[in-house]
């Protein structure tokens, strides 16, 4: 074997530990929630097993799963919109504009994801208590826009801030105002980094399981928290558990498939000029 | 009637004044360029006819207009990038009926003017690509018919021909010429390109550090450069100076002395009145195109070859004076000489320059 080729095996060697690493979690959660409860048990698991759909089938007929699906759908779609809709025109003027505090609010931006979520989550509960808000989609929604507002502006910011200034001259000469700048040039240009920073938003909101868990008891709980509400009680519903895992992460998995593309152009940009 | 008038523009970034104080005028459908090394302000002085930048000082007129508060769409210029800036992400049509889009023009004007357009510029068959499907020369037509559709009062130029190759830039020259003579609007066009600038321009502005040095027709500031930086920027190769001192001085004929001249001095009539001593140190301009090796001019330099390049149909000869400062000679037709050869470079006394010791021309 040449250096070439042993680099090169090293480097698949490498690689494929780091997919088990990554995927064996995966295959254990959608091969668990195949196996009837015998097999479940089993010790040492077994392989080969013949594949059963009870535990999906308990799971369709259980309103409360597919209630939790609907509310996490209202809230990842609400959040990952608005934080887009509100993200995009701050990140335009982030980048092109020069204003009084440009530099404390860009801060403001980036250590609001310095904190550690856990720290405030007392103090959140209380606040959403006083107000009223405890177990409703919006007290979830506002505070994933607290997250994911910041990750729209970050990305986004860096993405218009690569379009050519020239562009914008050549818009202003042509008679376009800011708004259709923004609208007419820097949406359409700034795409990739939009969808990027959307699909962050959708799958961290999503998949947020602490904020769901303190902030929702019945009315707006998320498909992550019905997960874990099965885990008390004497006996636990493996099987149960993972399918529901399976049914949650398998419309996130699909939509970041389908915009994969975007996101690899999305992630690398600013790598090259 | 002037069109287009600065006066006394200023622009500082911060502390840094960049441009520091310029007025030139320009006659409607005059073709003036800008020249001037890298970093001088040609561009800014562009974005500020544009109304991209604001000044810091001074006002800009168009067609007897104050449009120093104006915003840049209502001053009726359009303008071509160095870069292009086509919109990426919209096909050729759409780049070029944006701006009338934007204006509310309806469909049907739009439509006929893009049509024009793009006929003059022979675009027709490329109105539904976008820009990364063309090449450079037909991205660069485009960001022209961009401004053209919008049948600008003024059109501003920022290196427009830069980025094309040697033959295509020729190429694009002639067409922006044409453009210049069918449209007879007043166009301000950058450019660090001599041919480009000598053969484009009615008339020609030089430029450094964000003043002007010299404003003229090509023909003007080649015949009478007023420094030494204008005669060296204008005309290629750059001309050759030489330090000489004044001999004696009589009415308006000057003799100057100097180890790099046969015979240790010159006898020039500038015909007019000599501004110098006995003793100043001048430098003397002689433009290489102007050298003959052993010709008749009275001006005879001592010189030792360097080397020679040829072109094809010129060559180029570098040399040595004998006072130590370089001289570089363009002949037509090729020259044979050997290395180290002594070589008696002329120019005729009324091809001479003479600039005192601040540069400023006798
Ligand atoms: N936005 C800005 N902020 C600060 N300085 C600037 C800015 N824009 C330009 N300058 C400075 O102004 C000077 C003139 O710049 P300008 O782009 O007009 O030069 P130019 O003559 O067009 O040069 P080139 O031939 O390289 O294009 C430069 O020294 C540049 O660094
Ligand atoms: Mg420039």
């Amino acid at each position: 074997m040449n250096p070439r080729q042993l680099r090169r095996a090293v480097h698949l060697l490498f690689l494929a530990a780091f997919l088990l690493f990554t995927l064996f979690p995966f295959f254990w959660m959608v091969a668990s929630s195949l196996k009837d409860q015998t097999d479940l048990l089993a010790s040492p698991p077994v392989w080969a097993f013949t594949p059963t759909f009870v535990h999906y089938a308990e799971i369709w007929q259980d309103d409360e799963v597919s209630g939790a699906i609907i509310n996490s759908l209202i809230v990842a779609s609400s959040t990952t919109l608005l934080a887009v809709l509100l993200g995009t025109p701050a990140a335009y003027s982030l980048a092109r504009f020069q204003f009084r505090g440009k530099k404390d609010l860009w801060f403001w931006f980036i250590s609001n994801r310095m904190i550690s979520p856990i720290v405030l989550a007392l103090p959140v509960y209380l606040l959403a208590q006083r107000a009223g808000l405890l177990d409703t989609h919006l007290v979830l929604i506002l505070i994933y826009l607290s997250f994911c507002l910041p990750i729209v502006v970050w990305i986004c910011t860096d993405q218009f801030r690569s379009i050519p200034g020239d562009i914008e001259q050549a818009a202003r000469l042509d008679n376009a105002n800011h708004w259709d700048i923004f609208w007419r040039i820097y949406l359409p240009l700034g795409l990739p980094g939009i969808a990027v920073s959307a699909i962050f938003s959708f799958i961290f909101s999503w998949n947020e399981l602490l904020y769901a868990l303190v902030l929702t008891r019945s009315d707006a709980r998320t498909a992550p928290v019905i997960a874990t509400s099965y885990m008390s009680g004497y006996e636990l519903p493996w099987g149960k558990i993972m399918a529901t895992g399976t049914v949650i992460v398998l419309p996130v998995t699909f939509f970041a498939l389908l915009v994969s593309r975007h996101m690899v152009r999305g992630l690398t940009m600013g790598a090259s000029k | 009637m002037e069109f287009l008038k600065i006066d006394n523009v200023v622009k500082k970034y911060g502390d840094a004044t960049v441009i520091g104080g310029v007025g030139l005028t320009a006659r409607e459908g005059e073709f003036v360029v800008f020249v001037g090394p890298s970093g001088c302000g040609k561009s800014t002085l562009l974005r500020l006819i544009a109304g991209l930048d604001e000044v810091s000082d001074g006002r800009i007129h168009i067609d007897g207009i104050d449009v120093t508060e104006v915003p840049p769409a209502a001053r009726g210029v359009a303008m071509v990038f160095q870069s292009y800036a086509l919109y990426p992400h919209m096909n050729v049509r759409q780049n070029m009926s944006f701006g009338l889009k934007m204006l509310d023009t309806p469909a049907d004007e739009i439509q006929r003017r893009v049509a024009e357009a793009a006929r003059i510029l022979k675009l027709e068959h490329l109105l539904e690509r976008r820009p990364k499907e063309l090449s450079g020369g037909q991205r660069q037509r485009v960001a022209i018919g961009r401004a053209i559709v919008r049948k600008p009062r003024l059109f501003l130029f920022d290196e427009p021909l830069s980025n094309l190759d040697a033959e295509l830039r020729g190429e694009m020259r002639v067409e922006i010429a044409r453009l210049h003579q069918d449209l007879g609007v007043t166009m301000v066009y950058v450019t660090h390109d001599q041919v480009e600038a000598m053969t484009l321009a009615d008339r020609i502005v030089v430029l450094r550090g964000g003043h002007v040095e010299q404003i003229g027709t090509p023909a003007e500031l080649y015949d009478h450069p007023v420094n030494t930086f204008v005669a060296g920027f204008i005309g290629s190769p750059k001309m050759n100076f030489l330090s000489v001192t004044v001999a004696s001085v009589e009415g308006t004929v000057v003799r100057v002395a100097s180890p790099s001249l046969a015979g240790g001095s010159a006898t020039l009539d500038l015909a007019h009145p000599v501004v110098a001593r006995s003793g100043d140190a001048l430098s003397l301009g002689l433009r290489p195109e102007h050298l003959v090796p052993d010709g008749p001019g009275a001006v005879r330099l001592a010189t030792v070859l360097d080397y020679v390049e040829n072109l094809g149909g010129q060559s180029l000869l570098y040399t040595r004076a004998a006072g130590g400062e370089a001289a570089i000679c363009l002949l037509q037709g090729r020259h044979q000489a050997a290395r180290h050869e002594a070589i008696a470079l002329c120019a005729d006394a009324a091809h001479a320059y003479l600039f005192d010791g601040d540069g400023h021309a006798l």
